[in-house]
């Protein structure tokens, strides 16, 4: 998804206007709007409010669902401000992105695209309140100055506070290129600021999606067609209608676009348990239709045989023929992993309520602009007709970008003619997903006697993100496998295959998407390939990053090389352990971010502990230290989920697993004592929520061959026999 | 008509017996702090206290709480100064923030019980509560920081 992220280095546009009731109000557009209407109307992407009685706030467009999004960019805009900290809060903003821009939050991009607008806001703001001080005083500008919420007069120390300043300032002339602060005059970003949010959290008042109530709604559960392509084949309801309470029971049939329900039936009643306990009174029989075979332990097999056979060439550069013939050493592998399913702690959850002509929807989502389209084109609407409420998620991490789940309480609203809530189950969450790609990979590498790799061929096939848009493809497209050609890793001779993989179920993001698979496969070929020269992998990968002449690369192999060795010294890698003890490190860059880890396990039999973790981390400067190293501790834990248990299992076409004993997330017995290092960096920020997963995978196998001896190639490593 | 205390105030049971109290929380009086995330025991988002003691509200049918004591997030503390939250505060603990009050529940209800607990203790007695954003680490730390706090406070 890196496509999306927009060049930062257009301008940014800043209107001020007067609040009702008196105060400053700030409209800033991003870049990439800007460049989109220059000239014609302003459309501002965010929103700073100063109040009266000083508070700021900050209405965000992007979606907020526990990375700190809400924290970061406030943090940006009280700094430039010099605003005190404990007066600025963020509120989301509604889903409107003809007044907010894109929405959409995914590919780590929100930090990107919003920090340098959010900062020049900020200063645009004290430049304003400063211009108001000094017609009050009737004194130049020059002699005052802005600190801690507060303009002072210098000479005579006289203060105005920016309450009491704000419905002056609102009518000051705006400066369109402030001066920006320079990193040592930082107060807030890079600080370890407490969240605004987290003191509603610890008393249950910070409300989600699935909390929300509106007068005469109803609650709804559902059943969904098991098989991707399948149908309604009978229904008998006559049981679920007797239950007490039951209101309706709705059939919702396949929605044919990316982002619709797969069909299903859903029970309308009075409370959610109700309708929960009535569809599974429901007598159902689904029809398989074509993806009725899908058996993922076989589909793996074939994958794995996909890419250890020749396929269709992707990218090509140098002469890997000669390279393997000539080739002192080779090692080949192919690597594997099974389809996971995202499972936030809140299930998919909305209320929808569909009127004449328009339909009013409060839902957790990544993307409230897909529900305008989606529920627009579905009911024949426009999508500004379709206005999006968009609450806290609990989680999401890819899932609530796709608005199924709203779309089907949009069917069961039209059809009952009244709001309604729909949530979802566990079980219907862990079996309706847009899964993670199943994926196997084959790479074959040579190396000369000095333990240079001179040649690499790499096969990778999985279905991919893109037969969501086009389920006939058979194989994952190439710019899917973009990642092998733009590898920093120094390889000459190179070529890419992209293996046969047709969907048979929906694929979608999850966090980290295919940097999950492609940082297990070079993680763990670096090792195997060290292994073999005779060398530590630290010293290995620093010499395969130095064998990278490309001078296009030098940006990405200089910050590799530093956050690998800041987590190898971290981690005290080469140290001597107690037998049965290793320590693995791996390194990945993605989502312009990049990320070193260094795990150290103790292996007793079959029993793997992983007892540290030094992620080692360079995302450019950092906004928010404590948000950034809660964001590193959250994906080791999803990377450890991943690499040891996890998986979504298919048989017969339907979804085998069905809640968390099935599908065994860690917890908090299995948490190992995760230590983060940030690299002092001057460049922009890049996101934190996904590039901290994939180098974890290959950094514990690394970690368990080095403690044991035993190499895997295959996650999860422990899978659940169901 | 039978009745359950919730934080301290009564309510009639007038919905089905076999309703889980989870659900008569959520919809019936609208009190959403209690959280749904399995609804089979799994995971520890209902987590609510009956006569002091941490139990999973979604499988608690309400017929079997007729006439006891419940407290939910929303009645831990008067001013969410729990030694619990106030450390859970101090650890920045909430990511997402959706399991963190079956969380906090149960830590309460386990540390009323174990003065002094061990990191083992600690693990044990969490093990149930899922926390899909992956706070484990200072959930651990801001357990341990509430012992010393309580410790104190007798
Ligand atoms: S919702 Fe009760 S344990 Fe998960
Ligand atoms: S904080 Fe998000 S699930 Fe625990």
């Amino acid at each position: 998804m890196e496509h999306a992220i927009q060049n930062p280095a257009r301008r940014t546009f800043i209107k001020a206007s007067a609040l009702v009731g008196g105060g400053l109000a700030l409209g800033v557009s991003l870049p990439s709007m800007a460049h989109q209407h220059l000239g014609s109307d302003f459309n501002p992407s965010a929103f700073i409010h100063l109040y009266k009685n000083g508070d700021v706030v900050l209405f965000c467009g992007r979606c907020e669902m526990g990375q700190g999004i809400s924290t970061a960019l406030p943090a940006a805009v009280a700094d430039e401000m010099e605003a005190d900290w404990s007066r600025v809060t963020v509120k989301q903003g509604e889903g409107n992105a003809e007044k907010y821009g894109p929405q959409a939050t995914g590919g780590s991009a929100s930090i990107v695209t919003m920090y340098e607008p959010m900062r020049q806001a900020g200063a645009t703001a004290k430049l304003m309140l400063i211009a108001a001080a000094a017609k009050v005083w009737r004194v130049s500008a020059e002699e005052c100055e802005a600190s801690n919420h507060v303009v002072i007069h210098t000479p005579s120390q006289k203060t105005l506070g920016y309450g009491e300043l704000a419905e002056l300032a609102a009518v000051q002339e705006v400066v369109e290129a402030p001066t920006l602060k320079d990193k040592s005059q930082f107060k807030y970003i890079g600080k370890a600021l407490p969240r605004h949010d987290q003191s509603m959290v610890v008393v249950g008042e910070r409300t989600y999606g699935v909390d929300t109530k509106v007068p005469g709604m109803r609650y709804a559960a559902i059943v969904h067609c098991p098989v991707l392509g399948g149908k309604l084949k009978s229904l008998d309801d006559t049981d679920a209608r007797a239950v007490a309470g039951v209101i309706d029971v709705v059939t919702i049939p396949r929605l044919d676009v990316p982002f619709g329900s797969v069909g299903g039936v859903a029970v309308v009643a009075d409370n959610s348990w109700t309708a929960q306990k009535a569809v599974k009174a429901l007598v159902v029989e689904w029809e398989s239709g074509p993806n009725g075979n899908y058996d993922t332990k076989a589909y793996r097999a074939q994958l794995i045989a996909n890419v250890e056979k020749p396929a269709e060439k992707v990218a090509e550069r140098g002469d890997l023929t000669a390279a393997f013939e000539t080739a002192e050493h080779k090692v080949s592998a192919t690597y594997t992993g099974g389809h996971l399913c995202h499972a936030p702690m809140e299930p998919n959850a909305s209320v929808v309520w569909v009127k004449d002509g328009s339909a009013e929807v409060w839902a957790s989502t990544q993307s409230p602009e897909d529900i305008q389209n989606v529920l627009g084109d579905y009911l024949g609407i426009e999508p500004k007709d379709v206005y999006v409420h968009v609450m806290m998620s609990g989680g999401a991490f890819g899932r609530k970008f796709k608005c199924d789940y709203v779309q089907e309480a949009a069917a069961i609203s039209k059809h009952i003619n009244a709001p309604v809530q729909l949530i979802w189950t566990r079980e219907e969450d862990m079996r309706t997903g847009y899964y993670h790609s199943i994926n196997a990979q084959h790479i074959e590498a040579s190396m000369d006697a000095d333990g240079n790799v001179t040649g690499w061929l790499h096969r990778a096939a999985f279905p991919s993100i893109s037969s969501l848009f086009n389920p006939a493809l058979e194989r994952a497209p190439a710019n899917s496998l973009g990642e092998i050609e733009n590898h920093p890793f120094g390889i000459a001779n190179l070529r890419s295959e992209t293996g046969e993989a047709p969907a048979h179920t929906r694929i979608g993001w999850y966090r980290a998407v295919y940097a999950i698979f492609y940082g297990f496969a070079y993680g763990s070929i670096a090792d195997e390939l060290a292994h073999k020269a005779g060398m530590d992998t630290v010293t290995f990968l620093h010499k395969l990053y130095d064998n990278n002449k490309n001078p296009e690369h030098k940006e990405q192999v200089a910050r590799s090389k530093a956050v690998l060795q800041l987590a190898a010294d971290k981690a005290g890698f080469g140290r001597k352990l107690p037998p049965g003890e290793g320590i693995g490190i791996a390194v990945h860059h993605s989502f312009r971010s990049y990320v070193a880890m260094a795990v150290h396990v103790r292996v007793t039999g079959d029993k793997i502990e992983v007892l540290n973790v030094d992620c080692a981390v360079d995302c450019g400067q950092v906004l928010n230290k404590d948000g950034a190293t809660a964001q590193q501790e959250g994906a080791v834990v999803m990377g450890m989920s991943l690499s040891l248990y996890t998986e979504i299992v298919f048989k017969n076409g339907a979804v085998v697993n069905s809640n968390f004993h099935d599908y065994p997330v860690l917890r908090i017995n299995e948490m190992p004592n995760v230590r983060v290092h940030f690299v002092d960096s001057d460049y922009p920020p890049t996101g934190l929520g996904e590039p901290g997963v994939a180098p974890f995978p290959a950094a514990l196998t690394n970690a368990i061959f080095a403690a044991s001896g035993t190499r895997h190639r295959d996650l999860p490593i422990k899978p659940m026999a169901i | 008509m039978s009745s359950v205390t919730i934080n301290g105030k009564e309510y009639p049971i007038d919905v089905a017996p076999d309703m889980p109290l989870l659900w008569f929380l959520r919809d019936r009086l609208e009190l959403t702090g209690t959280k749904f995330g399995c609804g089979s025991g799994l995971c520890g988002a209902c987590t609510v206290h009956i006569d002091g003691t941490a139990t999973r509200s979604c499988v608690m049918p309400i017929s079997a709480v007729a006439g006891r004591s419940i407290t939910t997030i929303e009645g831990l503390s008067e001013n969410g100064d729990h030694p619990v939250q106030k450390a859970w505060l101090k650890h920045q603990v909430p990511q997402c923030g959706y399991c963190q009050a079956g969380q906090i529940m149960n830590a309460a209800s386990f540390l009323a019980n174990n003065k002094q607990p061990s990191e083992q203790d600690i693990e044990a007695a969490m093990q149930g509560n899922i926390c899909r954003c992956g706070t484990y680490q200072r959930i651990k730390l801001a357990i341990a920081d509430a012992a010393d706090e309580l410790a104190k406070e007798v």
